[in-house]
């Protein structure tokens, strides 16, 4: 069994869950778990010197979808640009695969990027239920992390029926009834209301209390249905909310309308950057960043991801439709738009962001702000949203630009200033992020956010993911080559190399509802879908749900 | 003998994947498929399929098979062509197979579904999943294709009978015979066509124009119109199809999305081709046409896929040898194994592995022609899966690669 043991021996652990920051601590591991302590003699990696910290838990990335699938099939360009060889594994510990780059890697190339910059754990943000078999086989093939996804709902016609219907209880059972079918680890709205609108011609809904056409269910009753749902159920994660209105110039306050739509009821918004635009009269192309942050500092029940904009090649992928159709009207790029049976949509249009743009320059600033704004970093998490702000692998540039202001002010000052008049980055936001702080965004806060008591932290019992860093006066090059990689015990990346690359496990839920509810569900599938009711959920799912 | 019924399972004797069909079996064999079409009987049969092992044309042991598989394609340029009848967990270990050997991997899509692919890459694509085009659409147009032909439920399945259909021919390739309008363009003014309709939404000021181009323009109007727009084309067509056909689409769907709603459906054949494409995509980053030779993929789309099949020194086909369109198979030259359903009944094989066929004797996944994956039940038992076999071959490259 000693081959299961490890001790990372010298480090100085940055484990914020548990309160420690910077100390000098081993981290004992045996069978995939941290534990208290070894015997003399167990295999040991001498860190030294180098920064110690729990696994990367990537709350919100699009890597493993049917939409993810269609952006790959869109972009050859890109993959043969940045064509991936095959890691040199050591022997015996699979079949290595080639793959292929740009803002939407293949799959396996994905699996070992996550693992060679210290993230295990990974969550794509929107799927489709009836794809849901999709991402599964696609996560089959990214390995080196634990991986989970949301299924997107409230653009269903099953729940808008519910809510027509006044029937919030039977919305909830369908809810769960979707999450276990699915094997899915929480819920994610995507303009509320708005897909539908999009599909059905009413283009979309701009506002919170105007109701979809033919119907009474709005925005507002959609979010509250779904909310209320999922905090009854007691899921891991909140409701994983993309607002109306995202990239809309005066969109802040649809944003603030949704926070105050949910005051008190526990909920994460999404990519909030994409959702903070309005100038001082609170329209138009300016930062809203200082009055949606001031907001979320106040209010403990409300959780969210920066989705920073990083300049250079992107790829946007969303189920809102609508905003697709913009960006491809604006953009005259490639568009695709798939409109999803009885459930969602999805859109995808290749983008780049320029510094000297001056809505790409207004994003980069308004994500900057929420984080330099963020009083609580436990519930301001970082994202960019990949690959529709940018791609995962920009992270430790990001990293830096929290970390390190002087670089921030000379990239700041490259920048297009036309929109940036009231942004508080002018202002000379002095913070810099702490290495626990960096610790809280990038693992321990998105673990907690999302109910995963065993990630995030590396106290006894935890799940054995760990980075080691080792110091770099630059602080993106100290990010994108973790000297190692722990993952559920085994040494993955060492000497900053990727040896081993095991199949991650799969995170999902399966909440209990009334059986009864399946009749109604039943007959609507009868009536209203392609697909039998028997043939829908997800068979053989991996591992056990949370 | 007492007969069982099972389902509904997953049909894919076409695109259309309908998943509402119940099996009828008796003993080892199926005896009835209630609700498939013709083209769905015929692909469900009788279940019965050979389950022998050759390696030169005498028995032999899997064991023995499959490192001779290995083999033959660590030899030289090496192809793996992957055909229908695959679920898409073997497609998967077959693509990992070719890139362990560093050969070429390309598919059926590349003889049929081409052209629609590579202009969607170009331009991208308004589309929608067939259950939408059935909820939403209230105007179809078929533009050179009637579905009963080779889709024979597709309009049973996948659309309202309330919807206006439109026919468009273009030359001999004609729409269903009870459309409510119809329109015929000659072949050769199809691109013209095309792109005075895609001028026409656009709002662009029209010349005058010859009355086949002429009648197109008017149906753009008309178009415009609907309140959803469905327009239906085949992408497996027989006969000379215009290469600017699937662009000009692409660009009127598009267009037709700024006044009203509009998703073009393209239709495909039988045995998973999309899981195909889906799982190509996922693992290498290009659909069809993949070239591993340098240890890296790298798309090759417009090599003839016939000429990548006679260049090949081996070949290893996985999925139903039957179904190898006839310009691939009269290009297999090299030395060729075969693993999946009837290999044993396929010309020239130095290897070949019987399987079951996905769907009927193996569980998995199958991708319906509008990329929604569908579960696949085993109805009848075989002694091997396709998935296991090229598992096994994948396994004797990671075992070759230690060895080494």
């Amino acid at each position: 069994m000693s081959s299961e043991r490890l001790r990372i021996a010298g480090g100085q652990l940055h484990d914020p869950a548990n309160g420690i920051d910077g100390e000098v601590r081993d981290i004992c591991i045996e069978n995939g778990r941290v534990v208290e302590s070894l015997p003399p003699g167990a295999p040991t990696l001498d860190v030294r010197g180098m920064v110690v910290m729990p696994g990367g838990v990537d709350i919100h990335s699009h890597f493993a979808s049917s939409s993810c699938n269609h952006a790959r099939r869109l972009i050859p360009e890109e993959h043969a640009a940045e064509p991936a060889h095959r890691p040199a594994l050591f022997d015996g510990e699979g079949l290595p695969r080639s793959g292929s780059g740009g803002t939407v890697p293949s799959t396996f190339t994905t699996g070992y990027r996550y693992a060679g910059l210290g993230y295990t754990t990974v969550f794509d943000a929107a799927v489709a239920p009836v794809m849901a078999r999709h991402s599964h086989a696609e996560m089959d093939d990214t390995p080196c992390v634990d991986a989970g996804f949301f299924a997107l709902l409230g653009n269903d016609e099953y729940l808008l029926r519910q809510i027509d219907a006044g029937e919030r209880e039977r919305a909830r059972d369908y809810v769960a009834w979707m999450l276990g079918a699915t094997g899915a680890y929480a819920v994610k709205v995507v303009n509320p209301g708005g897909v539908e609108a999009w599909k059905s011609g009413q283009r979309n809904l701009n506002d919170l209390d105007r109701p979809l056409e033919g119907r009474r269910a709005t925005a507002r009753a959609i979010l509250e249905t779904l909310v209320d749902a999922v905090n009854a159920l007691q899921l891991p994660h909140a409701t994983h909310i993309h607002c109306n209105n995202l990239g809309q110039p005066g969109n802040s306050a649809t944003t603030l309308a949704t926070m105050r739509a949910l005051a008190g009821r526990r909920a994460h918004l999404t990519h909030l950057q994409f959702h903070c635009y309005g100038g001082p009269d609170g329209t138009g192309w300016g930062s809203a960043a200082a009055r949606v942050m001031e907001y979320v500092n106040a209010h403990p029940e409300v959780s969210t991801d920066v989705g920073q904009v990083m300049f250079g090649p992107a790829c946007t992928i969303t189920a809102d439709g609508p905003v697709e159709f913009l960006l491809w009207q604006s953009s005259g790029r490639k568009w695709v738009n798939i409109d999803i049976e009885l459930e969602t949509g999805c859109g995808i249009v290749p983008y780049s962001y320029k510094e000297k743009a001056a809505v790409s320059a207004l994003q980069w600033g308004v994500g900057l702000e929420l984080f330099l704004l963020s009083k609580d970093p436990w519930r301001v998490v970082l994202s960019t949203d990949h690959p529709n702000g940018g791609s995962f692998m920009s992270y430790p540039q990001l990293i830096q630009l929290l970390m390190d202001r002087s670089v921030r002010d000379e990239a700041l000052k490259r920048v297009n200033q036309k929109l940036l008049a009231g942004s508080a980055l002018l202002d000379g936001l002095t913070r810099e992020y702490t290495l626990n702080e960096i610790a809280i965004v990038t693992r321990a806060g998105p673990a907690r956010l999302l109910g995963l008591a065993h990630k995030g932290q590396l106290g006894t019992g935890a799940d054995a993911d760990v980075t080691v860093y080792a110091r770099n006066a630059d602080i993106a090059q100290m990010f994108s080559t973790p000297r190692y990689v722990v993952k559920s015990g085994r040494v993955v990346v060492e000497e900053g190399q990727l040896r081993r690359a095991p199949k991650g496990g799969r995170l999902r839920v399966q909440p209990g509802y009334d059986d009864a509810a399946l009749t109604d569900i039943r007959r609507y599938f009868a009536e209203s879908s392609t697909i039998q009711f028997e043939n829908y959920p997800v068979r053989n799912l991996p591992g056990d749900p949370r | 003998m007492t007969a069982r019924r099972v389902g509904p399972v997953v049909c894919l004797g076409c695109g259309c994947a309908c998943d509402d069909i119940g099996v009828e079996l008796t003993g080892d064999r199926i005896t009835a498929a209630d609700r498939a079409c013709a083209l769905g009987r015929s692909w469900f049969g009788d279940g019965q399929l050979p389950a022998r092992i050759l390696v030169k044309g005498s028995e032999a042991t899997l064991a023995i098979a499959v490192a001779r598989a290995a083999e033959l394609l660590q030899g030289g340029p090496g192809l793996v062509y992957l055909v229908p009848g695959l679920g898409t967990e073997a497609q998967r270990a077959a693509i990992a197979v070719a890139d362990a050997a560093g050969a070429r991997l390309d598919s059926v899509t590349s003889a049929t579904g081409a052209p629609s692919i590579v202009a969607g890459q170009r331009r991208g694509r308004a589309t929608a999943t067939l259950g939408e085009i059935r909820r939403r659409a209230d105007l179809i147009v078929y533009w050179g294709v009637d579905p009963a032909e080779r889709y024979p439920r597709y309009r049973e399945r996948y659309t309202r009978a309330e919807a206006a259909i439109v026919a468009v021919d273009i030359g001999r390739m004609r729409g269903p015979p009870d459309a409510s309008e119809r329109i015929g363009v000659p072949a050769e003014r199809e691109a013209a066509a095309l792109g005075v309709m895609r001028a026409a939404v656009l709002g662009r000021k029209l010349p005058d124009l010859p009355s086949a181009v002429a009648a197109a323009a008017a149906l753009a109007e008309r178009m415009m119109r609907g309140r959803y727009v469905s327009i239906v084309h085949d992408a497996e067509a027989e006969g000379e199809v215009d290469p600017q056909r699937a662009e000009g689409l692409i660009g009127l769907a598009h267009a037709l999305n700024v006044p009203t709603r509009c998703a073009l459906t393209t239709l495909r054949g039988g045995g998973n081709r999309s899981g195909a494409d889906a799982a190509m995509t996922w693992q290498t980053g290009y659909p069809f046409a993949v070239d591993f030779s340098l240890g890296i993929p790298r798309y090759r789309p417009d090599e003839p896929a016939a000429g990548v099949a006679a260049a090949a020194a081996s070949v290893l086909v996985a999925g139903d040898v039957t179904a190898v369109p006839s310009s691939i198979a009269s290009a297999l030259t090299g030395r060729l194994a075969i693993i999946g359903p009837r290999a044993s009944e396929g010309a020239k094989a130095e290897v070949a592995i019987d399987t079951g066929m996905a769907g009927i004797h193996e569980g998995g996944t199958a991708y319906r022609l509008d990329d929604v994956p569908l579960p696949l039940t085993p109805l009848l038992s075989h002694p091997r899966t396709a998935v296991s076999v090229l598992e096994a071959v994948g396994r004797a490259f990671a075992q070759r690669a230690v060895s080494q």
